[in-house]
């Protein structure tokens, strides 16, 4: 059979259900191809765009992504998808087609060299210039994104392998790729300074969410008493509704949170790889703990915390080995009786009534009206930030959001990734107006392919969070932080494209705007005009400690964190 | 001076790979040799960098990457050195012990030199 044949038997014999991509001039062998497919696709309006839903789709399927971009510019475009799901750990296949190998390397037409480019910012990548290779380069793929520690792994294929002839001997061969090795050879160390710890703190990052370790999290916590913290990208894999999860942590975290991680005596850290916006200064991080660093990946522990004990495995596997190797737990429930007091003290007192329109409302009114099966995606800056810390993520809610690289422009895209994933579910893109201009194109693929998303905008006319750090730390000189006089009116462009828009004022208005919206059977936008004054606080300033914290209107009174 | 060996696949994009990790950490590989080895269709990468702690931050990385195979550190009673030499009096080609090739190669004052680490 043809290599264009091939791999599309290659994909459905993957179980993808859908891809997402742009064809253009040497993807068109393929594309031939997948007219006879079952396989969904969907065409978004620009490659970065087919990345990020690949990618949103991944993280409710736990299955691969499959995204797809043209040689030249559709892969420099899909660079920044494939670069957010490997800072976030998440597994996708993403192929480029290649000009043929008789040209490459002579600036053919539309070339660049994608191999080298995607090289830094994926897992692993291919360049396949043999028709041979091409089946098991493409199994390798997929094993090698969802083994051992998820990440996007890129193939690119120049287009005459697509025309080249596969043999059946060739799709027969089977391909493994090795297994990380576990390494829990401190176990017992680990389980002694859990029993001796009168102040445990338990941290868990994203792998927690791919190891779906929750639950097992929560039996340890109430077996050593100790509250439990999540990082921005483990929001939503522990019940935030439980009174010893004390929510995400870090720059713009819940100060419960970071006092908790702050004066624990011993810190087991759970498939986190402790960011700089979870640290703060890293010098001072875990000075005083003991630091139990449980990573599926060996190159994470000891990479920025230097830990007393570190565990390789996946979360799962070992959560439940510190369960069964726990015995003789010295019993004192001080340390939890504070955290769980300071917990229930932790709570904004915000007028949340005031006009103009504030944003922490609107989180506020999401977090209270979403059903319990809701997935929330977030775009990235004060948004991001608001929505981490009011947005209460319990039962079967998912949150999603770009942690690692910080992408403008994730949240639209992901949320129809998601909404593909789980088309029963309401899902909510939590937004800026700066990061929704980003991909505001994307109404079009929402609409032609009848994706039903919210798209809850925070419309302050700024780049929030830049304005902020401009506030706070450049003496209030704004430069380019504000789009002038007229933004776009949000809710005729989302109506050109035929989806519902609706705009939103007064804090009144707000809860049955959301309950109007999550009913839609469109694509619906609310265009929330919020309060452009309103920073995200409080903030511990980058690279500095809570010592530092700008505190705002936080009226935390449980001492510095 | 720590030395590095690794076992990677024979194939082209490796070497952008792998130095491309020491690239990311700003370390500064101060001799590399790479070769065919005992096993077909794979390759011997031998690499020097000064720093020790640098080299144990690294190393995890290195051995992460899909085309390794394998990724240590040689014990210092291993490391080698070798060295070609260009004068007018022709070439010279040197091999030994680091301290050997370091002082003949001081002490000659060759118009140019390459002077690498090997261990295995």
């Amino acid at each position: 059979m043809k290599g264009a044949r091939a791999a599309v038997e290659l994909l459905e014999k993957q179980n993808v259900e859908v891809m997402f991509g742009i064809p253009g001039g040497v993807l068109l062998p393929f594309y031939d191809e997948l007219v006879q497919s079952d396989i969904r696709h969907i065409l978004p309006r620009h490659e970065q765009c087919a990345g990020h839903m690949a990618d949103g789709y991944a993280r409710v399927s736990k299955k691969p992504g499959v995204c797809v971009a043209t040689s030249g510019p559709g892969a420099t475009n899909l660079v920044t998808g494939v670069a957010t799901a490997f800072m976030d750990s998440s597994p996708m296949v993403a192929i480029t087609g290649q000009v043929a190998t008789h040209v490459l390397g002579n600036d053919a037409f539309q070339e660049a060299d994608s191999f080298s480019l995607m090289m830094p910012v994926s897992k692993h990548n291919f360049r396949v210039v043999d028709p041979k290779l091409f089946p098991e380069t493409m199994k390798k793929a997929f094993l090698i994104a969802t083994t051992g520690r998820y990440g996007p792994v890129h193939v690119d294929i120049p287009v005459d392998i697509f025309q080249a002839e596969i043999t059946d001997e060739q799709m027969a061969k089977e391909v493994r790729v090795p297994k990380p090795k576990r390494n829990l050879e401190g176990l017992l160390d680990a389980i002694k300074l859990l029993e001796t710890a009168e102040r445990p703190t338990i941290m868990v990052g994203g792998g927690v969410i791919w190891s779906r370790a929750g639950t097992e999290i929560m039996r340890l916590a109430e077996m050593v008493m100790a509250p439990v913290v999540t990082t921005l990208m483990a929001k939503g894999s522990v019940p935030e509704n439980h009174p010893l999860v004390l929510g995400v942590c870090g720059m713009h975290g819940r100060q419960v949170a970071n006092y908790a991680l702050n004066n624990c005596d011993v810190l087991l850290a759970i498939g986190t790889r402790f960011s700089d916006r979870v640290t703060g200064k890293l010098s001072e991080f875990g000075a005083k703990t003991k630091v139990v660093h449980v990573d599926i990946d060996s190159s994470e522990i000891g990479k920025n915390v230097k830990g007393r004990v570190g565990l390789v495995g996946d979360a799962w596997t070992v959560v439940n080995a510190l369960i069964a190797g726990l015995q003789k737990r010295k019993k004192s429930p001080t340390w939890k009786q504070r955290i769980i007091e300071l917990n229930k003290e932790c709570s904004c007192d915000y007028n949340l009534k005031l006009e103009p329109l504030k944003p922490q409302k609107v989180i506020y009114e999401l977090s209270k009206n979403l059903p319990d099966d809701a997935i929330v995606t977030t775009e990235v800056g004060q948004n991001q930030m608001w929505a981490a810390h009011f947005y209460k993520c319990y039962g079967k809610r998912m949150f999603i959001t770009s942690g690692g690289l910080g992408t403008m422009g994730f949240g639209f895209p992901a949320a129809l990734g998601a909404k593909i994933a789980r088309p029963k579910s309401v899902v909510v893109d939590i937004a800026g107006d700066g990061s929704l201009q980003m991909v505001s194109q994307e109404f079009a693929t929402a609409v032609e392919n009848d994706i039903p998303v919210v798209v809850a905008l925070l419309n302050n006319g700024w780049l929030g969070m830049v304005k902020q750090w401009q506030k706070l730390f450049y003496g209030s000189r704004y430069k380019a932080s504000q789009f002038t006089v007229p933004t776009p009116d949000f809710v005729k462009l989302a109506e050109a494209y035929g989806a519902e828009a609706i705009r939103v004022e007064r804090p009144s208005e707000v809860a049955e705007a959301i309950q109007r919206a999550t009913k839609s059977e469109m694509p619906f936008l609310i265009d929330f005009v919020v309060d452009p004054e309103e920073d995200v606080l409080p903030m511990t300033p980058p690279g500095k400690t809570s010592v530092d914290c700008i505190m705002g209107r936080c009226p935390w009174k449980g001492g510095v964190c | 001076m720590e030395v590095m060996m690794l076992l990677v696949y024979d194939q082209p994009g490796v070497m952008q790979r792998v130095m491309g990790e020491f690239n990311r950490k700003r370390i500064n590989v101060e001799t590399i040799v790479v070769g065919k080895c005992e096993i077909p269709d794979r390759a011997r990468i031998v690499l020097s960098i000064t720093d020790r702690e640098k080299a144990m931050n690294v190393l995890e990385h290195i051995r992460a990457l899909q085309e390794v195979i394998e990724c240590d550190l040689v014990d210092q009673s291993r490391h080698e050195a070798y060295a070609l030499l260009s004068s007018k009096e022709g070439l010279c080609r040197l091999t030994g012990s680091v301290q050997e090739v370091e002082a003949i190669v001081s002490k000659s004052q060759p118009e140019k030199y390459i002077q690498a680490m090997n261990a295995i």
